[in-house]
């Protein structure tokens, strides 16, 4: 719209017609998404156990038990770590990866799939696998290695570190993916230009590669740090949250509490705890995101 | 401008008549009009005995209309299907399985129904394992009355499984299990002593409270409150942590379960394990390394006697939301499940141990699966975890307090301590 053309009666209709017209889609939204949430948030204000089947009003007291709860800073430590490092890890492997799928050499479509495979397997199966690989007394893993065996899953500090390196096996191929999406937009002429003006390779992947693909590079981090915040199922396949809580992560910590005690209260609590720390790293790539637009 | 009106209408019609948004009842409208009752249990392997089974109790009972519905494997899946439909509402469903520590919990929460009238708590006492009778009989704090809320269809305990080719005999004491794995090591260093369960999860709690049992403790106090900060929890908790920085058990027990302690015993890498009895099976295939040089014993002690091992298995409910029709069906279903020629079904077919010590006894049982029957002792002398409804509050507190002496990154003095702090918590929040 530039404008200058008013809004007449026409307009004014097919405006209200749109409205109508995504109206549906709104509701199922609200229905699907806005509700729950706003059903957790009003559960979290109440002290719910299922067993003792009492519902009472308790404001923000479960707020305030989480402030002194140490399990909770625990889990959220343990989130953090897991996709501070995770994520690192997967978009410095990621992007050489997409350069390199972006070459040209036969072959390439074949890798191309085949990369994509640990992402395609179901994370609890593979979660599994890793399981056994990591095994202290016959798994692969310990094989290879020289050296003592590692008790992988099974000691503090260890655990963690075996659950961020299942993850980057598994979602690395992802991210080179959107990466690789990028390094499709970027237009060949402006290399050629390059070239002609006497840049090196290392030069002008610094100097073009890089700014162009930021775009693509936001998108991806915005999607694995948001997927990796939430962990739940890799980590739950190959540890329940154990040693000690040592790999608890904010997600564990509340389906444990939720599901396993029947602690609604506490447990929403918690759910809506993770939810706005998402939200909260959400806005910061968007508001990236939406800088890098402008400019 | 009426149409998207209608459209939003229609949508959600739509959405409102799909299946799951709305539940139908469907009261004794079976064919016929008999009474449906469905049953929702976890499959327990070859389903043709089990069908027999079934099929015998619609011969005898025509007014009754029985399907069966699968529930997962896993307890953890399972008790979480139960909380979800129960707290819901559900009554498509009459009898359920239910796990020996959720009785109290599901009684307590009203999602199973007082079946004293048809299983009188004194008959339990007198037919059944005190163990599950404990567990499935709840005192009604109201009127000072013990209610049956389900009755035990089979149980499982934990025992020590060891190499009869590597040690002299079944050790009674933890000092003898200690020597006889030296003693086996030294001549075959390769050899791994004590295998267990010490990852973060149910199995370790009951591997601790049998330790903790052992060194002559109990969980409970006499008021039903957990007590953990005492001197034979610390004990035992100390002895399970020894095990490991002694070397007699390997490092790798912070991490296993079941079946990752079952799969090192039956390559035949150690000479000690603690599991439940199905490692048995296992071990006696033909094909087994160490099929024959097998032997099963009470879990040992401090002081030599036999030790208590944690009781495990399951119960058969009756769910609390069916109508009176429906539930006396139910419980009839009940007592044919649970009756001693039900008991000895379970037993042949299914090597599932029968909850009634008379059947221990049964030709049938002492001829076609001798080992069951040796179990006799062990079954009855299995303790249930605490009987209290917030038990599964409390076990995930425990797992993660147990873990953390288990894998040494508390002592134990210091993780009881915790434990008990948060646990106390948790309790006097509900007091």
């Amino acid at each position: 719209m530039n404008g200058t053309v008013k809004a007449t009666g026409s307009m004014g209709r097919e405006r209200r017609q749109a409205y109508m017209l995504v109206a549906p889609a709104v509701l199922v939204l609200l229905g699907v998404a806005l509700y729950p949430i706003l059903a957790a948030v009003w559960l979290s204000l109440h002290r719910l156990i299922l067993v003792f089947g009492e519902q009472r009003w308790l404001g923000l007291e479960n707020y305030g038990f989480m402030l002194g709860d140490a399990r909770f800073w625990n889990a959220l430590k343990n989130t953090a770590y897991f996709t501070l490092v995770a994520v690192t890890v997967e978009l410095l492997l990621a992007v050489p990866l997409a350069l390199l799928l972006n070459t040209a050499f036969p072959g390439r479509g074949l890798l191309r799939a085949s990369v994509l495979v640990p992402w395609a397997i179901p994370t609890v199966v593979s979660a599994k696998l890793w399981a056994w690989l990591f095994n202290p007394d016959y798994g692969l893993i310990n094989r290879l290695l020289p050296g003592q065996d590692i008790n992988w899953l099974g000691v503090p500090g260890y655990a963690l570190h075996a659950a961020i390196l299942v993850d980057v096996w598994k979602t690395t191929p992802f991210m080179a993916l959107l990466i690789l999406a990028g390094l499709q937009g970027i237009s060949e002429d402006i290399y050629k230009a390059a070239r002609v003006d006497g840049a090196s390779r290392w030069r002008s992947f610094l100097s073009i590669t890089l700014p162009l693909l930021k775009p693509a590079i936001l998108l991806a981090l915005l999607f694995r740090t948001l997927d990796a915040f939430r962990v739940f199922d890799a980590i739950f396949v190959l540890t329940e949250g154990g040693p000690a809580n040592t790999t608890e992560t904010l997600s564990i910590y509340a389906y444990k509490t939720l599901m396993r005690a029947g602690n609604f209260g506490y447990g929403s609590m918690l759910s809506v705890m993770t939810f706005l720390c998402v939200v909260g790293l959400s806005l910061v790539y968007i508001r990236l995101l939406g800088k890098e637009g402008r400019g | 401008m009426r149409r998207p009106l209608i459209s939003v209408l229609v949508l959600g019609l739509v959405l409102w008549t799909l299946p799951g948004c709305r539940r139908k009842k469907e009261e004794a409208t079976a064919a016929g009009g008999k009474t449906p009752l469905v049953f929702k249990y976890q499959p327990l392997g070859d389903p043709v005995a089990f069908r027999e089974l079934l099929a015998d109790f619609e011969r005898k009972n025509p007014d009754v209309v029985l399907t069966t519905e699968a529930l997962p494997n896993s307890s953890d899946v399972a008790h979480q299907f139960f909380l979800t439909s129960l707290e819901g509402g559900a009554d498509d469903f009459d009898v359920l399985v239910v796990d020996v520590v959720w009785v109290p919990e599901f009684a307590r929460a009203g999602w199973i129904a007082d079946i004293s009238g048809a299983f009188p708590p004194e008959v339990l006492r007198r037919d059944f394992l005190s163990g599950p009778v404990e567990a499935v009989v709840v005192r009604d704090e109201k009127d000072q009355k013990d209610k049956t809320y389900a009755v035990p269809w089979y149980v499982d305990v934990g025992v020590l499984f060891y190499r009869t080719d590597l040690v002299p005999r079944a050790p009674r004491t933890y000092a003898e299990l200690e020597q006889f794995a030296r003693d086996a090591r030294a001549k075959q260093p390769l050899l791994q002593g004590y295998v267990w369960q010490g990852r973060q999860y149910e199995g370790l709690n009951c591997n601790v409270f049998e330790a903790i049992w052992g060194h002559g403790g109990r969980v409970l106090d006499d008021k039903g409150r957990l007590e953990l900060d005492t001197e034979p929890a610390r004990a035992g908790l100390a002895y399970l942590r020894g095990l490991i920085a002694s070397g007699i058990s390997p490092p790798g027990v912070t991490s296993a379960a079941e079946e990752e302690a079952r799969r090192v015993f039956q390559a035949g890498q150690a000479v000690f394990m603690r599991n439940w009895p199905y490692a048995w099976e296992e071990a006696q295939k033909p094909d087994s390394p160490i099929r024959g040089k097998v032997g099963i014993t009470p879990l040992p002690t401090v002081s030599g006697e036999p030790g208590w091992g944690t009781l495990g298995g399951w119960q058969l409910a009756v769910n609390a939301h069916v109508s009176p029709k429906r539930k006396e069906a139910a419980e009839r279903l009940i007592a044919h499940l649970t009756s001693p020629e039900a008991n000895v079904m379970m037993a042949l077919s299914y090597g599932r141990n029968p909850p009634r010590p008379s059947v221990y006894k049964d030709p049938r049982l002492v001829e076609r699966v001798p080992f069951i029957a040796s179990l006799l002792g062990m079954v009855e002398n299995a303790r249930p975890r605490p009987v209290t409804p917030y038990y599964n509050l409390l076990s995930d507190v425990l797992q993660s307090e147990f873990s953390a002496a288990i894998a040494g990154i508390r002592p134990p003095e210091q993780a009881l301590k915790q434990a008990q702090r948060q646990v106390d918590h948790l309790t006097g929040q509900f007091e």
